[in-house]
């Protein structure tokens, strides 16, 4: 029997019960969206949030004061040794560094003509902008001035600045901050939330400031950008080096973007792939239908496989004619979820244009040689019963 | 016909069919099991981060310094603002009636070493309400001093794996080790007790809160713990505690107090949330096995048409015949269900075998809401199906020609 | 038109049914007009279309007429609604066809049930009275049987023993002995005639004259109409 001629009976026989196949198929098909889309939507999300994170570039390492390892607490607490801002200068001079981010973070009452609105505050340096991605509205952002003695400028996040504001010039007014006076000199655009912190509420000051308003010895925060041709590992060893100098041992930690990265990735991945199991347990499901609707196709037609046998076809023969109709209700469900998937995420598209999701073609393959393995698999038994079937008694099954 | 008769009949059909009922079985408690397991983990982590809130005990206000005014978004944890939350602010909340207790919190990382073993630590600086505030027992010698709660002193309490690495199993009682340039007396060693709220209270030195104030030549507290007396009279107190701020701090109310309930309410409504929504895609399959069903059913009454066609001859009505059907669906569905139940609470029990600090448990709703989706599935799908049987011709379909369920 | 005597237990007026095939429309009953009274025995001959299985199924209920009426018991049956057809198919009427259409999952005895079944009688008086109707047609040692165990003839016995279980007063039978030798079509006829004797009205559709001799009136259909209707 020729590929065209078996392609075409299985063809017929799907057809013949149309019904029948179309509700198998579609068991199929709501497996593979539901997989493809959980993965599609795991995959959007890691991107999403991974972009989150390299904006502020790929070359950036972080050191945090205090030797421990509870992951983010180091900034915020007190300590023994200080992370001074001769420390960031220091650092500022290194082989390989091209710029040095202190930073400091708070939050304090903000005061402007009678109104007051308690809000961050973020004592930086002045490359924070170009580092951080900040983009300005209006105005300028900190100038370089020197670390130790800044003029007491002030940028002002968007939403904060229409709460003091409202539609008014900005530009050139003094407000308070604490207790001291600053004169605003920018204003953001939007930048929305990072880590469950507003930006746009955010006033920027620079960093010995920061200091002086909080009463701090010590930045939480150093953000180091390096140099793109030198390797995370060279530029740690070197911050670890000027730092161990400095101090005398090592009590401060660092965390390059690599690292953050890299295990963040890791987490994002695997959420991903939990998600593509949960939609796993349906698409099973899908391969028991095609399973369970072969079995009682092939009892149904042992008359026409008796006859089939009597005109000479042999049992491999018989089987492969079975085991293609598995296949070809896989793959068909395959092919009906994919559409259904890619028309979701079109729609998604239009409705969170935020997170884009797509569907990559790996994805796919993937979905459709699985669809493959499971037809194969759902109809191996059902095909061998067939193929096993004794002519005689076929025939004689006829009603 | 009595409903014994209805169960005994399609009993019958189902037995007869016994590859096709087993499968159909198969897909019903495989989607009935995954819900349940899927959910028992959703709400395990629930229970899990439950049981860490409540060992605070329910009746837990936090003070941090600092606050913003930005609407959602997380509180200013960092706590930092340019007035500090000082232990005369806590001493002058303490007057406020309804709270019991009070531990005034100073923090940092500071080096800790004696003889030749050094760790970097968190050392916390606070009262001896502190122990009683956040449940913590002294497994070895004493807590603080009662003297800790406004003076300086020398003495430390130890976590037990910082006492470990730093002695080793030998007895740190009344042994002097240096925190910083400072020396202290370890009077304490804390009870074995895991990570709590992110903080490893294993790996911690506890000395009085003056004495930390001195190490960090800084009088800003971290935050401060309080426990109230009476929690219904907890809105009251929160405005209590801003008043009295407000009037030590030049009209400010610069902190931001956060109740116990509303940190748990938060993570509560993320966590079943996060279960409702993982248990809702696993019951996508009950979807796709209800499709197999209408399938099987349409099938049966094609193949089963001349007995359909027999019993309207022998005066079944439609609406029994259709009834006949919807039963078996549901018997199917039901038993489906009762079985996948069955098994996902077994693998609830082994997990919990293998992993018993997890607190896995299916939640009653979620086993509830999988066996109605199931046996509404049943039913929606088998709906179709049981029409067409129930309005067969009985002549066409006693001679095998009413065509049935599938053209 | 002449009036039924009220005694009649079927009357049918001017009964008439219309099929279709393909195009052809084809006259299964053509304005039937006959009476039967309780306790007759008849026999149904005619070529085969004659329409003779569709005069059956008409008064069995199982069909509709396109015109003219059918009183049973003096109830006209055209208005009723399918509930309450199916619950006089159950009640009044025992049907007994060619193929014997046991279902085959079911025991002997379970077969015979099931229109006690449908009645919803509680399960003790469906056994008691199962086995009261096995014992009538001879089979009471066969109880537990499935259909494919047992002969045609004995087959046939099952059916006949379904059919009486409701005790109802009119039997219909399809060439109740098609599908079985001479001897045990002879042993059921004898069968059907023994309940004739005890007082059931017995239709029987044959097309075998020997049978339709031995009935007390027979009727000759052909092309949907009565042509003969003789008592003997």
């Amino acid at each position: 029997m020729s590929w065209g001629d078996s392609i075409h009976w299985i063809w017929r026989a799907l057809l013949a019960q149309r019904l029948r196949s179309l509700l198998t198929l579609l068991g199929m098909a709501i497996g593979i969206t539901a997989v493809s889309l959980m993965s599609a939507l795991g995959e959007g999300v890691r991107h999403y949030v991974l972009q989150e994170f390299t904006q502020f570039g790929s070359h950036l390492l972080a050191v945090t004061p205090g030797k421990t390892e509870t992951f983010g607490l180091g900034g915020i607490l007190n300590t023994v040794r200080p992370l001074s801002l001769q420390d960031a200068q220091s650092l500022s001079r290194l082989n390989g560094v091209e710029k040095v981010i202190p930073v400091v973070f708070g939050t304090a009452p903000i005061k402007y003509a009678g109104l007051s609105r308690h809000s961050n505050v973020a004592g930086v340096g002045p490359d924070a902008d170009s580092v951080w991605q900040l983009a300005l509205a209006q105005g300028r952002f900190l100038p370089q001035d020197d670390l130790d003695n800044a003029r007491p400028f002030a940028v002002l996040g968007s939403t904060l600045k229409q709460e003091l504001f409202g539609s008014a010039n900005a530009l050139g007014e003094s407000v308070h901050i604490g207790s001291a006076r600053f004169r605003v000199i920018g204003v953001l655009a939007s930048k929305g939330q990072f880590l469950g912190t507003d930006l746009d509420d955010t006033a920027y000051i620079p960093v010995s400031r920061g200091l002086k308003l909080f009463n701090r010895e010590s930045l939480m925060e150093i953000d180091v950008v390096y140099r793109p041709n030198i390797s995370a590992e060279l530029i740690s060893k070197r911050v670890k080096q000027q730092l161990e100098a400095r101090h005398g041992l090592e009590d401060f930690t660092l965390v390059t973007q690599d690292e953050v990265l890299k295990s963040l990735d890791q987490i994002l991945r695997m959420l991903k792939y939990a998600g593509g199991s949960l939609g796993l347990i349906s698409l099973v499901v899908g391969g028991v239908g095609i399973l369970t609707i072969m079995l009682i196709t092939t009892s149904e037609r042992a008359h026409e496989i008796g006859l089939l046998r009597a005109l000479g076809s042999t049992a491999p023969q018989i089987r492969n004619l079975f085991l293609g109709e598995a296949v070809v209700l896989a793959l068909a469900g395959c092919a009906l979820g994919l559409a259904i998937t890619a028309s979701l995420l079109l729609l998604s598209r239009w409705a969170l244009p935020g997170l884009p999701l797509t569907l990559p073609p790996q994805m796919v393959l993937l979905a459709l040689a699985v669809s493959a393995l499971i037809g194969v698999i759902a109809g191996v038994k059902p095909a061998s019963d067939a193929a096993a079937m004794n002519p005689i008694e076929a025939l004689r099954q006829s009603e | 016909m009595s409903l014994w008769d209805r169960l005994r009949f399609n009993s019958q059909v189902l037995a007869r069919q016994r590859w096709r009922t087993l499968l159909l079985l198969l897909t019903i408690s495989l989607g009935v099991a995954s819900v349940v397991v899927l959910t028992s983990v959703g709400e395990g982590a629930r229970r899990y981060v439950d049981g860490e809130f409540s060992s605070l005990g329910n009746q837990i206000l936090l003070v941090l310094p600092g606050k913003t005014e930005t609407t959602g978004g997380a509180p200013p944890l960092y706590g930092t603002s340019p007035r500090d939350l000082t232990l005369e602010d806590a001493n002058a909340l303490a007057q406020i009636g309804n709270i019991r207790r009070i531990a005034p919190i100073i923090a940092g990382t500071a080096r800790v070493s004696h003889g030749s073993f050094a760790r970097e630590v968190v050392t916390l600086g606070t009262t001896p309400d502190f122990f009683p505030v956040r449940n913590l027992s002294i497994g070895q010698g004493k807590p603080l001093p009662a003297s800790a709660i406004d003076t300086a002193s020398p003495t430390v309490v130890l976590g037990a794996k910082l006492k470990q690495e730093l002695f080793g199993n030998r007895n740190p009682l009344n042994q002097w080790l240096r925190i910083g340039e400072r020396r202290f007396r370890v009077t304490g060693v804390l009870q074995e007790r895991g990570e709590s709220l992110g903080l490893d209270m294993r790996d911690m030195a506890i000395i009085p809160i003056r004495s930390a104030e001195q190490l960090f030549n800084s009088p800003g507290l971290f935050r401060i713990l309080l426990e109230l007396k009476q929690i219904d009279q907890l809105e009251v107190a929160k405005q209590q505690i801003l008043d009295k701020i407000r009037l030590r701090h030049d009209g400010e109310d610069d902190v931001t107090l956060i109740s116990q309930d509303s940190m748990l309410s938060t993570f509560d409504n993320v966590l079943t949330t996060l279960t409702a929504s993982v248990g809702a895609i696993a019951a996508i399959s009950l979807l796709v096995a209800g499709i197999l069903i209408m399938n099987i059913s349409l099938i049966s009454v094609s193949q089963r048409q001349r007995e359909i066609g027999l019993l309207k001859a022998l005066g079944a009505s439609a609406p029994l015949v259709r009834s006949l059907f919807l039963t078996e669906a549901l018997m199917l569905t039901g038993s489906g269900a009762l079985i996948g139940t069955a098994f996902g609470e077994l693998a609830v029990t082994i997990a919990l075998q293998l992993l018993p600090n997890f607190p896995f448990y299916a939640p009653l709703w979620a086993e509830l809401a999988a066996t109605s989706m199931a046996v509404g599935c049943g039913l929606l799908f088998s709906w179709w199906p049981a029409s067409r049987a129930a309005g067969l011709d009985p002549i066409l379909a006693m001679r095998g020609e009413a065509g049935g369920g599938h053209q | 038109m002449n009036r039924q005597p009220p005694s009649a237990m079927i009357a049918l007026d001017q009964l008439s049914k219309q099929y279709r095939i393909g195009n052809t429309p084809l006259n299964a009953l053509a304005g039937i007009d006959l009476t039967i009274n309780a306790g007759e025995y008849i026999a149904i001959t005619g070529p085969s279309g004659s329409g003779k299985s569709t005069l059956l199924n008409m008064i069995g209920l199982l069909d509709r007429p396109d015109s003219g009426s059918y009183c049973l018991h003096g109830e006209a049956t055209e208005s009723l609604n399918e509930e309450r057809r199916a619950q006089l198919r159950r009640d009044q009427i025992g049907f007994i066809f060619q193929a014997f259409h046991l279902i085959p999952r079911l025991s002997a005895l379970e077969n015979i049930s099931l229109p006690l079944m449908l009645a919803g009688l509680p399960r003790a008086e469906q056994q008691q009275r199962g086995m009261q109707a096995l014992q009538q047609v001879g089979l009471s040692p066969q109880a537990q049987q499935r259909p494919n165990q047992l002969s045609g003839g004995q087959q046939q016995r099952v059916a006949i023993a379904r059919a009486i279980v409701m005790q109802p007063p009119l039997l219909l039978a399809d060439e109740p002995t098609g599908n079985l030798d001479q001897r045990s079509g002879g042993e059921i006829i004898e069968l059907l005639e023994g309940l004739n004797s005890q007082g059931m009205t017995l239709l029987v559709v044959t097309h075998d004259n020997a049978i339709a001799r031995r009935s007390k009136r027979q009727l000759k259909l052909v092309d949907g109409a009565i042509v003969i209707d003789q008592r003997s």
